[in-house]
């Protein structure tokens, strides 16, 4: 019984990558760098700003959603107001759970320079 | 004297386009503190809207700055009490609640799932 035991503990079964369940689809590249259900993984994604980030610009009614791309100008290319661009900022603010301050906010003017906001903002979820 | 167009009438100008731009952004948040659903809050962010763009075309400087006197005024008169505040910024719930845990340490979430690396 202690001999079993013993046998087991010293067993080493290969492990297989399952499919790992949970809200983090990281890429398990090399052997696990990245851990899954931890608590360090609460940093988005560049690809999912960028993504949810134009979707919130192509939803807004007054854009056409075929000019928008991620390094468009709000006023010069999508020709709006500077109150519409304080609606958009204010719709961002909304999608990532950000508090902007309003100095912060006032600079923000083309989908770059939300998106490089939001990637370096260390509460964005 | 409204045809001189120095260096200092469009600084004066650009200052009073950042205050309607920072005005607007505090009155929409606010009018979203009062009207919590959606369909009346859209309805109040177009009236605003409606508000500022009446007055969008106004070209003598002083008149642009009683305007902005008036609205912030306004403003001051409708600041909800209880506004929500994103938890983690100051004023929110969650502000300066817990000290950050040093960076060492990792938690792992996966309780249940030990033997699955």
């Amino acid at each position: 019984m202690a001999l079993r035991n013993a046998v087991l503990r010293h067993l080493r079964v290969p492990v297989q990558n399952l499919a790992v369940r949970g809200s983090n689809q990281s890429q398990i590249g090399f052997l696990g760098s990245i851990r899954a259900f931890s608590s360090h993984d609460d940093h988005l994604s560049k690809q999912d700003v960028v993504d949810r980030v134009l979707d919130v610009v192509k939803s807004f009614p007054k854009v056409d959603p075929a000019k928008v791309t991620p390094d468009v100008h709000f006023q010069k290319d999508l020709g709006l107001d500077s109150l519409d661009t304080v609606e958009i900022v204010m719709a961002i603010e909304e999608e990532f759970k950000l508090e902007i301050p309003d100095k912060e906010a006032d600079k923000i003017d083309s989908c770059s320079l939300a998106i490089e906001y939001v990637f370096n903002h260390p509460m964005s979820s | 004297m409204s045809g001189v167009s120095t260096a200092a009438y469009f600084a004066r100008r650009a200052a009073q386009k950042e205050r309607v731009r920072i005005l607007y952004r505090r009155a929409l948040k606010d009018t979203l503190n009062w009207a919590v659903h959606r369909h009346i809050f859209y309805r109040d962010a177009c009236d605003l809207r409606e508000k500022f763009n009446a007055n969008q075309d106004v070209e003598d400087v002083d008149r642009i700055d009683k305007l902005i006197a008036h609205g912030e005024a306004e403003y001051d008169k409708w600041r909800h009490p209880d506004p929500y505040i994103v938890p983690w910024a100051p004023g929110g719930s969650k502000f300066c609640r817990n000290p950050t845990p040093p960076a060492e340490i990792e938690i792992l979430y996966n309780y249940g799932h030990e033997d699955n690396p």
